[in-house]
């Protein structure tokens, strides 16, 4: 392997590669993320290479296995350049159709089309999907540009140039001034300018200074740190040289967690290229900037995506938060200065040297720039992830990019950011996706999970739900957030359960006012989000479970009565004999009768029923 | 040389030694915040969160512990505002309601005028101020106890192995322990817990108008208030 040691070097590798790239007549790009290969699309690749041996165009076609595309619902996903021809949900029989058809005569075979689900139509090529057209992508397009595993793919896509182009043309303040002209902030969550902790930690004193990648993404339903870092984890790197140089670093440390197998797997083989290219080690580029990255694999607690938590992890303790008076970014990991940033906001950097701050802040909103990649679960029509320029709305992404409510029910509520973030309704969809903006409604961009719900969602059972989340993920240490969360969980479930009484109401606001404030760390500070925002915007949910004693999505068990409608019932008598509880009766060819004494309201009798005569309310 | 900084604690400005806490300035100067899990010279970990105060800053206020937080120049800090006043009747009452058998704890709901507890009961043994486990880290030099597990089932235990391979007998951790005395009508069974309230007398007229100056009350010996140990 060549190792590159002047700048001119990285210019004739990468020449080299896009010429080989020009070789190849056709490439079928392949998704390799987690989503894809769950849904077995590792058996799908090794079949088409295999079907490709065996036709012999091996020399021809280029099998490109990448990173997350984003639109994990419809995997395992095929892209064919040229063309952008786009199939999904291929399975390995159908190998040899796609090779001896698609890749040999140029043949569209449609039964691997896309059909859209709003429109009912079939389409043909990746960018006219609606939920790929509706999307701003900047970070996201680099994943099908390139096999995570290799760095000769980054390298002909234009990677390392910015890191070139900042030893070369850039002191360590210009970039600095460079990143906060960009506008640039912190994607993991709170949204700090990126520029300013750099050059805090600059400015601070001390010959040993850190920098971190925080990749210990533990939001339940939220992926996209987890999939840049599958896909490119060249870029992370390449972002993390900048800011290394920019504050003065020699050594840098990504933060991963253990659940993420392919994450740490890629991110080793980034770091190993690197350093047999000399991008990682001693003079970089022929030049007197010196940087190294090592992998450390958390174990998987929530609590460790905080900052000083993970810092003191890093360092080999229990990963606990400690008080932040004295900033990491004076006293970090090892009490050396430190600046830790997100996957994320990393990945955003290279692009900003090479294009410039002005071209970055072109997107975005007065306070918000650039874009940010969301997490869209829940009940809509699209699921996958999906980067936005700042400033899109909430209807936007629900509405356009989600393609709407999944099964004609109708859209309650998004719930943004993560456990910690919070509920917004369907009246406030006009909400640009904007740190400040959201901040102030009561919830947060939290690192961009988006969890729609729809109108059989409970939000006293959601509040439930995070709540017992946080429960378990709280480190424990201080009282507000360990005993605090306890307590509202308590009070929740009393709620649920149909034993609330009308003054807990208030206590719950009360107490979660408390721990958001007086909380040792962020989590625990945040932690109170999902129930005030739902006491916020869904304060008579709350009221018809403590005062009339009703759910109104039909969630909360101890609150609803199964009955059957006897207009609908057929007396089959399927419902009859699956009950395990065997409080249905009725006479075959008349209606049935729940007895609601017995009945525990487990729902099995719904699925069986095919006239839908089973009612909850 | 020691070095001092110029700090406002409640409006009074102070002279404070560098590299102290705001805790410590504030009880050296006289003035009460009320704290469980700070010793005085022992490392502070914020665990219980009673100290929280108001630092004002550029005009901005952010609640944090003071016996995490530092001295420094030109510091302005607020113990006893309205919002730290409930917030901090709210901390009280949530430990009260987890560990009533306790006369330190029931003292400090006393103090941070907690009338009447809204939370079912627990009478639990341990509130995991980790008090015990400092000193015995810190002053008995023995690391023979420490915390385990996360969140809800995080508490205190000796390393794998017998307690008595590390532990020196010093009794430190049952010492400086706020459960180790009962309240004064002797422990509450299960069912029975109640919010005790009687030393309410303790805090005279003058210090429900001054809540934030020491009066000497009694009510910190149940668990070695700074004040006390400070003499």
């Amino acid at each position: 392997m060549p190792r590159i040691s002047q700048a001119r070097d990285l210019e004739t590798l990468q020449q080299h590669f896009v010429a080989k790239r020009e070789r190849v007549k056709t490439t079928i790009v392949v998704c390799g993320g987690t989503g894809c290969q769950a849904s077995r699309a590792g058996s799908v690749i090794d079949a088409v290479r295999a079907e490709l041996a065996r036709q012999g165009l091996m020399q021809d076609v280029v099998v490109r296995v990448t990173g997350c595309h984003g639109f994990c619902e419809q995997g395992p996903i095929m892209v064919f350049e040229p063309g952008n021809l786009f199939y999904c949900h291929v399975t390995p029989n159908d190998a040899q159709d796609i090779v001896s058809r698609t890749v040999k005569k140029g043949e569209v075979i449609d039964k691997f089309l896309y059909t859209d689900p709003v429109s009912g139509r079939k389409v043909t090529k990746e960018a006219e999907i609606p939920f790929y057209s509706a999307q701003g992508r900047q970070l996201l397009n680099f994943n099908k540009l390139v096999d995570a595993c290799s760095i000769d793919d980054y390298i002909a896509i234009g990677g390392y140039r910015a890191i070139a182009k900042t030893l070369k043309e850039f002191k360590p303040a210009a970039i600095i001034s460079e990143i906060k002209a960009s506008g640039l902030r912190g994607r993991g969550g709170a949204g700090f300018p990126t520029g300013r902790k750099w050059e805090e930690a600059h400015e601070a004193p001390g010959d040993e200074k850190y920098v971190i990648c925080n990749a210990d993404e533990g939001d339940p339903g939220a992926y996209m740190d987890r999939c840049l870092l599958e896909a490119n984890p060249h870029q992370v790197l390449e972002g993390m040289m900048i800011g290394a140089r920019a504050v003065g670093a020699r050594k840098g440390y990504i933060y991963v967690r253990r659940e993420y197998p392919l994450a740490v797997k890629h991110a080793r083989i980034a770091v190993q290229q690197a350093r047999e290219y000399g991008l990682l080690g001693e003079n970089i580029l022929g030049t007197n900037f010196s940087f190294d990255v090592e992998i450390a694999r958390g174990g998987g607690a929530f609590v460790c995506g905080e900052s000083t938590a993970l810092m003191t992890s890093i360092e080999g303790k229990v990963g606990e938060p400690r008080a932040k008076d004295v900033h990491t970014v004076k006293e970090g990991l090892w009490n050396r200065p430190t600046v830790l940033n997100n996957v994320e906001t990393w990945a955003n950097v290279p692009s900003i040297i090479l294009n410039g701050a002005k071209w970055f802040a072109s997107r975005g909103t007065e306070s918000s720039k650039g874009t940010k990649i969301l997490a869209l679960t829940g009940q809509v029509k699209n699921t996958g992830l999906v980067e936005v320029a700042m400033g899109t709305t909430l209807r936007t992404i629900v509405y356009d990019i989600g393609g709407g409510p999944k099964n004609g029910n109708s859209i309650k509520a998004v719930q943004t950011g993560g456990p910690s973030g919070g509920c917004l309704p369907e009246s406030m969809f006009n909400l640009p996706v904007d740190f400040d903006a959201l901040w102030e409604a009561g919830s947060m961009m939290g690192s961009g999970g988006l969890v729609v719900m729809d109108d059989k969602t409970c939000m006293v059972d959601v509040a439930r739900y995070f709540l017992s989340f946080l429960q378990d993920e709280s480190c424990g240490k201080c009282v507000p957030c360990r005993v605090g969360i306890d307590r509202m969980l308590e009070i929740v479930t009393d709620i649920a359960d149909g034993h609330g009484r009308p003054e807990q109401l208030d206590l719950l606001q009360e107490l979660a006012e408390t721990v958001a404030e007086s909380s040792l760390c962020g989590l625990g500070k945040s932690a109170p989000n999902p129930v005030l925002s739902t006491l916020k915007y869904f304060m008579e949910e709350y009221r018809a479970h403590v005062e009339e004693k009703r759910c109104p999505a039909a969630v909360c068990k101890a609150l609803v009565t199964y009955s059957i409608d006897g207009e609908k019932c057929t007396g089959c008598g399927v419902c009859l004999k699956a009950c395990p509880h065997d409080s249905i009766a009725g006479e075959k060819k008349k209606p049935h009768v729940i007895d609601t004494g017995l009945c525990q309201r487990c729902g099995i009798c719904i699925g069986e029923c095919k006239f839908d005569a089973i009612t909850v309310r | 040389m020691l070095q001092y900084v110029n700090v406002t604690i409640d409006g009074a400005p102070v002279r404070a030694e560098k590299g102290t806490s705001v805790l410590d300035t504030a009880i050296h100067f006289g003035i009460c915040i009320p704290h469980l899990c700070h010793i005085p010279g022992i490392h502070d970990m914020g665990a219980c969160r009673l100290c929280i105060v108001e630092e004002v800053k550029n005009g901005r206020s952010k609640v944090t512990a003071s016996c995490t937080l530092l001295v420094e120049e030109g510091m302005v800090i607020k113990s006893n505002t309205d919002k730290i006043l409930k917030m901090r009747k709210n901390i009280a009452e949530l430990l009260v309601a987890q560990a009533p058998n306790s006369k330190a704890i029931q003292d400090i709901a006393v103090r941070c005028g907690v009338k009447n507890v809204r939370y079912p009961f627990r009478n639990e043994d341990c509130v995991l101020c980790g008090r015990c486990v400092r000193i015995c880290k810190e002053r008995a030099k023995a690391n023979a106890l420490g915390f385990m597990g996360r969140g809800k089932d995080r508490h205190v235990d000796h390393p794998p192995g017998r307690l008595m391979d590390y532990c020196k007998n010093c009794n430190g951790c049952i010492m400086f322990c706020p459960m180790s005395v009962t309240p004064c009508g002797g422990p509450m069974k299960k069912g029975e817990e109640r919010l005790c309230g009687q030393c309410d007398s303790q805090l005279n007229a003058d210090a429900q108008k001054m809540p934030g100056v020491c009066v000497w009350c009694e009510l910190g010996k149940g668990f070695q208030c700074s004040r006390y140990l400070a003499i």
